[in-house]
């Protein structure tokens, strides 16, 4: 993944290795291989931070979040002095040894000191704040301490803020920040790794956070927090939003000495055009095209006659043809844009080919090797037009043969997905007994409970293939609930609904026989999770989930509900309760022919008993 | 052959592992000061010719000129650190000649020959093999001690340009000039500094608690009138309102150029251009490792960090439609400078190019 033009990576290692660490490990929980040839390589070229720091590179599949690399370090013992802990995804130009040192005087007056994290204060208004997710803090004004932290969601309506009396009594001076950014950087004490195998439960850094705010007493532990001043300049890619401003800063050179030419060691390969216009040594504009203001272009770049670029970053290798017109858009290497397009506010990765005369608008993201037919008019989310709303964009194909894969926000390519952590022994330019670095997983990390329904599913489908007893499962759906943190009633949801997508189903033609047998097979396991009224609630919800996302229940709806009834899985009053909510909600499900039947059926069955009582 | 056509040697790997280590330094600060770094360029290129294999002059040329490039190519701001690479060439050149006379009729040089044989001579390097390593230690010494007392010679002359009762102004901090106008401090002149656009420096107490911050120029001020000479600070913009008054300008400079030229910090060619309508004149302290042979300037404006200029707390600064610059360095014309001080005493701007040819082979101008 490249921020104006330059991979991640190299930005971080290269920020590290300013910042005095003496060793760093990467810690890769994917890609990993890929990864680690790609530091080999730049240890060839003798990159400047190879020359000055060690680069380790560890990879580990098992691990899926920060909590899990932070155990794995512990139980490896990797980490033993005083360490900053930063993700691949933060770009800054901080001096880590003095910030350490800091932290180190820190830990001589309060003992417990756990961490310090690292804020940059900005405006308000700043792009930063409000795409990502806004911070507030609460700390004691005169010791630094954090005393309450939270995060809101992105565009969060929330007007309030509970501030508990007891913060405001129990400290001569509280300070407030609302408006910073969080750069994913923070520089902690040898006792984190520990704290982190102690508390099982801790996922993110977030979760750390929170958990020893809260249990401050019991873990003995405290956060600090320091504030970057003047010319220092941190901050974290976490979505496209941020993405774009990150590049903007770069090119306008707010993370000096970081720029655009760092990575490359040799060579300063930029030619600055005025108006923060820069374009390679190597690179041809037709004397008829103009760049307007803000641009990037890579080496060996062609761009023909007539054509407009601004506010955009293109690639190497990249060939732009006649009257094309780019406008806030970032395209990767390779890319080959024909005459006459059209590309504004979209991300185009490598390797893509787009014909003449299309139009890619609104926050369109296209993945590497796509071609795009003549004439194709792409318009991510017409609704949200802005650039701001990349992150919710969809992919509706208007061409039959091209291939769409939708990238997740956040983050997509490999350098990506990383973990990095670094330790600098004695010898490092600063004396401390040991410094280390570590680093959030940075791209965003595939969404526990999507994860948590994938694993239920394969559970289920192991289960009713090897016909294996129902008490394991029910043993096995529990530890998986518990490693990926999720709520009972989101349980009760997903067993359901894993019930109902047992890979079998897709294939079996007589579906409705299938599903009664898997339902009387799994009954001990719905018995377990399906007991009480908000229960059979969530049930009735994942039927309705499974019956529109899965092809394979199209229009069976009421059968299957027939079965549940049947199976004493389900009663009478929660089914219409659950019926006026599917009518308030509008579902698409609603008027299906066989729920409408079914409910007749059901207003008769209750009849019949009334009247027989 | 001409050495510019000559063979750039292939760095052993071990060579090119110190210069990326020299380059690491240099980026990350750990040397300071443009003496500082140019002795350590004179120490990177001393191990290179001591340890690597090469005697001729041929491969010396070939080997130094490839370490100059390198260094250059990553650090194209540091326009005074190639000025050691061309040195050095320069050297090789001579005491390639020198032995080659010796070889032939066993006696120095003689003026006939020099006069005779000098536009065939001067850029060649012959066939001749002899081992130049010895004698360029010696002049490698030399350089170093040359490079070392340069300032202080540079300082030596305050005296003779800064006169009692006299109004000095100059402009930002730089050790030079402050070494300069402590060295005139018994001739009670008195100083206007202009604030330059200089990032504050941190002052940290021993238990590293930070107590103060000042900018450099604060610093500077300060300590000079320690030392005794009266300083009032300015804003930059004022200097014209003073310039009036002033009676000489004294600047350090990033680099001179071939044609007379200066580069230097930015704000300089305002301060230079106010002298100028006022004709006070311009005193630019150059010791002659500064000196480069170059004319234009194109590729070397590089821009710093715009926060000196606006804050990143301003929202403005992320928007849109707003283009901060902060330019590192400034160009002031030949007509702009009044005299050159180098460590060989005052000359003119026009004198220059004349400096050029003495430091350097002409064939090296392009490493």
């Amino acid at each position: 993944m490249q921020v104006a033009g330059v991979p991640l990576i190299d930005f971080t290692l290269e920020s590290l290795s300013r910042g005095g660490v003496g060793e760093v490990i990467l810690f890769c929980c994917k890609g990993g291989q890929k990864i680690k040839d790609y530091v080999r390589s730049c240890v060839e070229k003798k990159a400047i931070w190879s020359v000055t720091m060690e680069v380790q590179v560890m990879m580990s599949d098992t691990c899926q979040t920060m909590g899990d690399v932070m155990r794995e370090i512990d139980a490896a013992g990797l980490i033993r002095g005083y360490f900053v802990l930063a993700g691949v995804n933060s770009i800054t130009n901080i001096h880590f040894g003095s910030l350490l040192e800091q932290h180190k005087q820190t830990c001589k007056k309060d003992k417990g000191a756990a961490m310090t994290l690292v804020y940059k204060k900005v405006s308000w208004e700043h792009p930063l704040i409000t795409s990502d997710k806004p911070t507030f803090l609460a700390a004691n004004a005169n010791t630094k301490k954090v005393l309450m932290h939270q995060k809101y969601k992105p565009k969060s309506t929330e007007k309030s803020i509970n501030l508990p009396l007891e913060i405001v009594l129990n400290h001569s001076e509280v300070k407030l920040h609302h408006n910073l950014i969080d750069a994913s950087i923070a520089l902690c004490s040898p006792s984190v790794p520990p704290l982190f195998s102690d508390n099982f439960d801790f996922q993110t850094r977030d979760d750390f956070i929170h958990g020893i705010l809260i249990n401050e007493e019991i873990l003995a532990s405290s956060l600090y927090y320091t504030l970057l001043k003047g010319n220092q300049y941190a901050a974290a890619v976490t979505n496209w939003k941020t993405y774009q401003t990150v590049c903007h800063d770069v090119l306008h050179n707010w993370t000096y000495p970081l720029s655009i030419e760092t990575g490359l060691c040799y060579q300063n390969t930029y030619l600055n055009m005025g108006n923060h216009n820069f374009r390679n040594r190597n690179s041809t504009l037709s004397r008829s095209s103009s760049v307007v203001e803000n641009v990037l272009i890579g080496s060996k770049t062609n761009i023909n006659d007539n054509t407009v670029v601004t506010k955009s970053m293109i690639g190497n290798q990249c060939v732009i043809g006649n009257n094309v017109t780019i406008k806030g858009s970032h395209i990767m290497n390779n890319v080959v844009i024909k005459d006459n397009c059209n590309i504004v506010n979209s991300f185009i990765d490598d390797n893509c080919i787009i014909e003449e005369n299309s139009v890619v608008e609104n926050g369109t993201i296209i993945a590497s090797n796509v071609v795009v037919q003549a004439g194709s008019q792409l318009r991510g989310n017409i609704l949200e037009s802005t650039e701001a709303e990349r992150e919710k964009t969809l992919m509706k194909s208007t061409s039959e043969s091209t291939e769409w894969e939708n990238e997740s926000s956040g983050s997509g390519g490999d350098d990506f997905i990383g973990f990095e952590k670094t330790w600098s022994d004695s010898e490092s330019c600063y004396s401390s007994d040991g410094s280390d670095e570590s680093s959030l997983p940075d791209s965003p990390i595939p969404e526990d409970t999507n994860i948590f329904l994938q694993e239920v599913i394969d559970s289920l489908a192991r289960g009713y293939e090897e016909k294996l007893k129902n008490d394991y499962l029910i043993l096995e759906i529990n530890s998986s609930r518990y490693a990926y943190n999720i709520q009972l009633h989101e349980v009760n949801f997903f067993v359901v609904r894993a019930l109902l997508s047992i890979p079998v189903l897709a294939d079996t033609k007589n579906v409705l026989s299938t599903v009664k047998d898997i339902l009387k097979y799994f009954r001990p396991v719905l018995s377990n999770y399906i007991k009480t009224k908000s229960s059979v609630m969530d049930c009735l919800r994942a039927v309705e989930d499974s019956c529109i996302k899965c092809q394979w229940l199209e229009g069976k709806c009421g059968q299957i509900l027939h079965l549940l009834y049947e199976a004493d899985v389900v009663d009478e009053d929660s089914l219409l309760e659950w019926r006026q909510d599917l009518e308030e909600n509008e579902s698409p499900i609603a008027n299906q022919p066989s729920l409408v039947k079914f409910f007749e059926w059901i207003e008769e069955a209750s009849e019949e008993s009334d009247e027989s009582e | 052959m001409f050495l510019y056509q000559g063979p750039v040697k292939e760095l052993d790997d071990k060579f090119v592992t110190l210069i990326g280590k020299f380059v690491a330094d240099i980026k990350h600060g750990k040397i300071r000061g443009s003496t500082n770094r140019v002795l350590a360029m004179v120490t990177l290129l001393e191990t290179i010719i001591t340890e690597s294999q090469y005697t001729t002059a041929v491969d010396l040329c070939g080997a130094i000129r490839a370490a100059g490039r390198q260094v250059m190519a990553a650090l194209p701001n540091e326009l005074v650190i190639a000025n050691v690479a061309r040195r050095l060439l320069r050297a090789i050149r001579d005491e390639n000649r020198a032995q080659g006379n010796q070889g032939i009729e066993g006696s120095g040089e003689s003026l006939q020959r020099l006069v005779l044989a000098a536009s065939a001579r001067r850029a060649t390097l012959g066939t001749a093999q002899h081992d130049l390593r010895e004698p360029l230690r010696d002049y490698i010494a030399e350089l170093r001690g040359e490079l070392e007392s340069s300032i202080s010679s540079i300082c030596g002359q305050a005296r003779e340009h800064v006169h009692g009762d006299e109004l000095i102004l100059t402009y930002g901090a730089s050790p030079i000039t402050e070494r300069f106008l402590r060295a005139a401090a018994p001739r009670k002149y008195k100083l206007i500094l202009a604030e330059g656009p200089d990032p504050t420096e941190e002052f940290y107490s021993e238990l590293t608690v930070l107590i103060a911050e000042w900018s450099q120029s604060h610093a500077m001020a300060n300590r000079l009138s320690a030392a005794g000479v009266p300083v009032t600070v300015i804003s930059a913009a004022s200097i014209y309102a003073v310039m009036s008054r002033v009676n000489k300008v004294v600047i350090s400079v990033k680099a001179a150029l071939g044609g007379g030229a200066i580069l230097s910090e930015a704000g300089v060619f305002s301060v230079t251009l106010a002298a100028r309508h006022y004709r006070v004149p311009v005193l630019a302290l150059v010791p002659l490792y500064k000196l480069c042979p170059i004319h234009d300037l194109t590729p070397f404006n590089s821009s710093g960090s715009p926060h000196t200029a606006l804050s990143y707390d301003h929202h403005e600064a992320t928007s849109d439609n707003v283009h901060v610059y902060a330019p590192l360095y400034d160009f002031a014309p030949p007509d702009n400078v009044t005299l050159f001080i180098t460590n060989l005493g005052g000359s003119s701007p026009s004198y220059m190019y004349r400096m050029l040819s003495e430091l350097y082979d002409p064939s090296d101008y392009l490493l």
